[in-house]
């Protein structure tokens, strides 16, 4: 059995005081493991990666990494305790080249030359347009530079809020390739996804959020048989 | 109007310092600056205080002798009590307001009166007296096109390397870099890692370096008065947004060209014998630069996605 790297129990969390979004959330996310969150608009999966990144104010239960409590710690020491985290939209710096983008993703750690290096050897295109600034580029090759971004300080696990929203097809398919890639190094992967059929049969295990709470939660293949499930959130195949 | 070539340099690189200063802080805080003009006062202040001559009670309503210091060292510790003041102001009003996301408007209306309040301490202390820096008269030379006095070519001189240096700061070192990135994105800053909060108080500190730096050019080349930087406050403005908003390099040449624009214009001859009218000219010429290129000279628009 792997250890749980990141762990939430009961976590409430909101934009505004007195208004929780997340109303007791339950999470647990093993060693190189996918897990994907689906569920309704509102449901709460995005606040939920905000939540986990100190980006809101936790309210209510506790959260865990690697066994230690976080809660509530600045965003920029989560990074540094080996949390990346793509948001859905601004997730790169615009105005900065590409390879500056690298050099404020390695912020935090030493040997920032090589993990560069290291990344530009992964993503040849990222390395033919390292003085290229950051706004310049499409979706798709905007998408893995965010991803690029995290994964410069070698986190241990990966959140990612729906990396495939906006993007043409092909460009989902290599976003969720490259993901699928990360994830075979060794590093964990907490996905928020729309496309909820995609994201289940692409994760070992699926939670589904409703209205705050944990709905359901399973093996990915399971959830997507679950009756239920498909009545509520998937809609009949 | 070559006559006034030489004023307008130095007015231009006056500004040009001040702009910059000015649109680093905006970029970095999204705070429009109103109190950046007492900053720049307080350079000079300061630099009075150290330097002028002991036996004259000028200072602290004519009860408190200067120190006599060195000129140079009094610049010195006068930049860097600026500095000071600046990380002080972030760390107790500008950051607490932050915490408690209160709105651009609400904080723009804060440093207006934070402009106000200082401005009168000045007065209070400093008294509406003009007075100068403890330098002796020196007779213009010439310097290739244009006529100045030796002390004001350093002056200009100085300028020209400290926004050297400025760019390349922000061009290539670790701190330029995380500076950009902040203006870009606070939160996505704090993601990779970089403590955004640090990041912002630095800001500050360097932005008020750079404001005392130009408020000590501008009272060797003029005089030192309590309101002296308000005085040149919507120079300033002007050429940050001449030179595009949030860009450095445009904030530098947007204030150079108001500055020179303004001392030109003395030199037109329907300007005879109206002189304090010369902003009018200058300011005209930013509308009409503005009403062809909305985002200014260097702005971009932008890709928003």
């Amino acid at each position: 059995m792997n250890s749980p790297i990141l762990e939430c129990n009961g976590l409430a969390a909101g934009y505004v005081k007195g208004l929780n979004i997340l109303q007791g959330v339950d999470l647990v996310v093993n060693e190189a493991e996918i897990v994907s969150i689906i569920g309704p608009n509102g449901a709460g999966k995005s606040t939920l990666l905000k939540a986990v990144m100190g980006l809101i104010k936790i309210s209510g239960g506790r959260f865990f990494l690697n066994g230690i409590e976080k809660t509530n710690i600045p965003t920029h020491k989560i990074a540094i305790e080996g949390v990346g985290y793509v948001p859905q939209v601004a997730n790169v710096f615009p105005s900065l080249t590409i390879e500056e983008n690298l050099e404020i993703g390695s912020w935090s750690i030493n040997n920032k030359k090589n993990k560069i290096t290291e990344i530009f050897s992964q993503f040849p295109m990222l390395k033919e347009r390292r003085k290229d600034k950051a706004g310049n580029l499409s979706g798709g090759q905007r998408q893995i530079l965010a991803l690029s971004r995290a994964l410069v300080t070698s986190p241990k696990i990966l959140l990612l809020d729906e990396p495939s929203a906006g993007l043409s097809p092909v460009a989902i398919n290599d976003v969720f390739e490259t993901i699928k890639n990360i994830n075979l190094a060794g590093v964990a992967i907490l996905l928020v996804e729309q496309n909820a059929k995609r994201a289940l049969k692409f994760s070992n295990r699926g939670y589904v959020l409703d209205q705050g709470r944990n709905a359901y939660h399973g093996k990915g293949e399971e959830l997507l048989s679950d009756p239920k499930v498909i009545d509520l959130y998937l809609g009949k195949l | 109007m070559i006559d006034q070539l030489g004023n307008g340099l130095l007015l231009g690189v006056i500004i040009s310092v001040a702009a910059v200063a000015l649109s680093l802080l905006y970029g970095v805080t999204r705070i429009v600056n109103f109190a950046h003009g007492e900053i720049i006062a307080l350079g000079a202040i300061l630099t009075l205080f150290f330097s002028g001559s002991v036996d004259s009670r000028v200072l602290f309503l004519d009860r408190f002798s200067p120190l006599g210091m060195n000129f140079v060292i009094s610049a010195v510790f006068a930049v860097i009590l600026c500095g000071i003041f600046g990380g002080l102001l972030e760390l107790m009003l500008f950051r607490p307001l932050r915490r408690n996301s209160v709105g651009n408007i609400a904080v723009l209306v804060v440093t207006i009166g934070l402009s106000i309040f200082v401005r009168h301490i000045y007065l209070l202390f400093a008294t509406g007296k003009v007075q100068n820096f403890p330098l002796e008269l020196q007779r213009r030379e010439t310097y290739l096109f244009f006529d100045m006095t030796p002390r004001n070519f350093k002056v200009l001189i100085v300028a020209v390397v400290v926004m050297i240096t400025v760019g390349l700061i922000l061009s290539y070192t670790k701190l330029g870099k995380a500076m950009r990135a902040v203006r870009d994105s606070e939160e996505l800053a704090n993601i990779s890692g970089v403590n955004s909060d640090y990041i912002i108080f630095i800001t500050w500190v360097f932005s008020s370096m750079l404001a005392g730096l130009a408020g000590i050019f501008q009272a060797i080349i003029n005089d030192v008065r309590w309101n002296m930087g308000f005085l040149i406050l919507l120079l300033i403005f002007a050429g940050t947004v001449l030179g595009g908003i949030g860009t450095s390099f445009g904030a530098m040449v947007g204030g150079f060209l108001i500055g020179v624009l303004v001392q030109i214009s003395v030199g037109l001859p329907f300007m005879e014998g109206h002189v304090e009218a010369k902003n009018a000219v200058a300011l005209a010429i930013m509308i009409l630069i503005l009403l062809f290129r909305p985002q200014g000279i260097f702005g971009k628009k932008e890709r928003i996605s």
